[in-house]
């Protein structure tokens, strides 16, 4: 198993595959925290949007608590600059 | 509104959650109890009964306009709430609401039976099920039994209507229909329920559910001491009762209060079914039971935030609810004392 993760590193490497550029690296790393970001605003979008059918004083609270997991991808995007 | 796409459960709780909190309290409770059937009117007419009040008040008074107002409220909302959902937890909803395709099923056989008027049952109807106006509206212009099976030959309750019609002809009486009707509500209840855990916890209080009322039958029966097959009134599907047992057990009354209080309810349900063995009184151990249910549901609403069990804690939040203002308005319509008419409420 090992030694097949190896062969396979080594591959890579030799053919300069595009996963060891940091750049792409660090691509997938906000595009993933993005992917993550989405999947929590989701619930808390449909529960916000629920809350607010019933009562438009929750307005505000519910957008923010909707856009909170978007830091995700602000502090992903962290990783965009350090390499 | 349908069984299709993916469950929406963070939607459907957030709404409910927040209908939760317009329910009737302690206090509320306690101002209604002190005033008569009109004050109880113009006081719903100002909370969330409001707009049922208004549309009815023209052509009804009294406290029938707060039992109709109080149905149709109750079917709006549970219609509103199989609105929001979609996917599994439209099915699981759906599920429990049939309930109230299966008293309205009854209740236009009834009608029929007894040549009532056809407005007359209409008001009786709760809407809340899964039955649609056309279906309702054909079911109300049936003028026998025989054409309420036709008109519900495609649902789940044609079959064992159809079964049971040839049994009401020979004694014509209603018990065989009606029999037929609850059972087919309770076999679909229980029946293909998915495996995770939030509708395991929803299929183990449907199952409490079956158990309490099983029990209510057999002691009703039990205490009658009528000469009735206890097995005919089974409903499948609890832990509790077998067939079987429940047939033996119906028979002796000790017996019977003693098996439910070394049951799994027995902790319960103890208090009440001390004071049966003391006062004989029925009514309040069928009020525990309620409580029993309702401190259940309670429960079960917070064990998975977010899963079809808040979604049941609130239908059976609002349900006791209205339950209890019908309650206060009949018992002050019969003169009954505050005092009285609160220990008639079920509140946790």
């Amino acid at each position: 198993m090992f030694e097949a993760t190896n062969e396979l590193g080594n591959l890579a490497l030799q053919t300069g595959g595009t996963l060891t550029d940091p750049n792409a690296a660090a691509a997938l790393a906000v595009g993933l925290a993005a992917l993550g970001a989405g999947y929590a605003e989701r619930g808390i979008g449909s529960a916000a949007v629920g809350a607010m059918a019933e009562d438009d004083d929750l307005f505000v609270n519910g957008l923010i608590l909707t856009v909170l997991p978007e830091t995700i991808v602000i502090l992903a995007l962290v990783v965009v600059f350090i390499v | 509104m349908s069984a299709a796409g993916s469950p929406n459960p963070e939607y459907v709780v957030a709404r409910v959650r927040a209908r939760r909190g317009s329910l009737f309290g302690d206090e509320e409770y306690r101002k209604l109890t002190r005033m008569g059937p009109a004050e109880i009117a113009r006081f719903m007419e100002e909370s969330t009964y409001g707009e049922e009040v208004n549309a009815l008040g023209s052509r009804h008074g009294g406290v029938d306009l707060i039992e109709y107002a109080l149905n149709r409220n109750l079917a709006e909302q549970f219609d509103a709430i199989l609105d929001w959902s979609e996917g599994s937890l439209y099915d699981l909803i759906a599920r429990y609401l049939r309930k109230f395709d299966a008293w309205n099923v009854k209740t236009v056989i009834r009608g029929v039976y007894t040549d009532a008027e056809q407005s007359a049952v209409e008001v009786d109807l709760i809407r809340a099920g899964e039955f649609g106006d056309r279906r309702i509206r054909r079911l109300l212009e049936a003028d026998s039994i025989d054409g309420v099976i036709e008109v519900l030959e495609d649902t789940i309750y044609g079959e064992p209507l159809r079964e049971a019609y040839a049994e009401f002809e020979e004694t014509d009486v209603l018990v065989p229909l009606e029999n037929a009707v609850d059972r087919a509500f309770y076999e679909r209840l229980l029946s293909g329920l998915g495996g995770d855990e939030p509708t395991r916890q929803y299929e183990s209080f449907l199952k409490a559910e079956v158990d309490f009322r099983n029990a209510t039958n057999a002691l009703r029966l039990a205490r009658s001491g009528a000469d009735i097959d206890p097995a005919a009134y089974f409903i499948e599907g609890g832990d509790l009762f077998t067939r079987s047992s429940l047939a033996r057990l119906a028979q002796n009354l000790d017996e019977l209060v003693e098996y439910i209080g070394d049951s799994q309810y027995g902790e319960e349900l103890g208090p009440a079914l001390r004071e049966l063995e003391e006062a004989d009184s029925l009514i309040a151990f069928e009020h525990a039971i309620d409580a029993a249910l309702l401190a259940y549901g309670d429960r079960l609403g917070t064990i998975h935030p977010v899963s079809v069990t808040p979604v049941i804690s609130y239908i059976l939040a609002k349900e006791r609810e209205t339950e209890n203002i019908r309650a206060i308005a009949r018992g002050k319509e019969a003169g009954l004392s505050p005092d009285e008419i609160e220990s008639e409420l079920v509140i946790t």
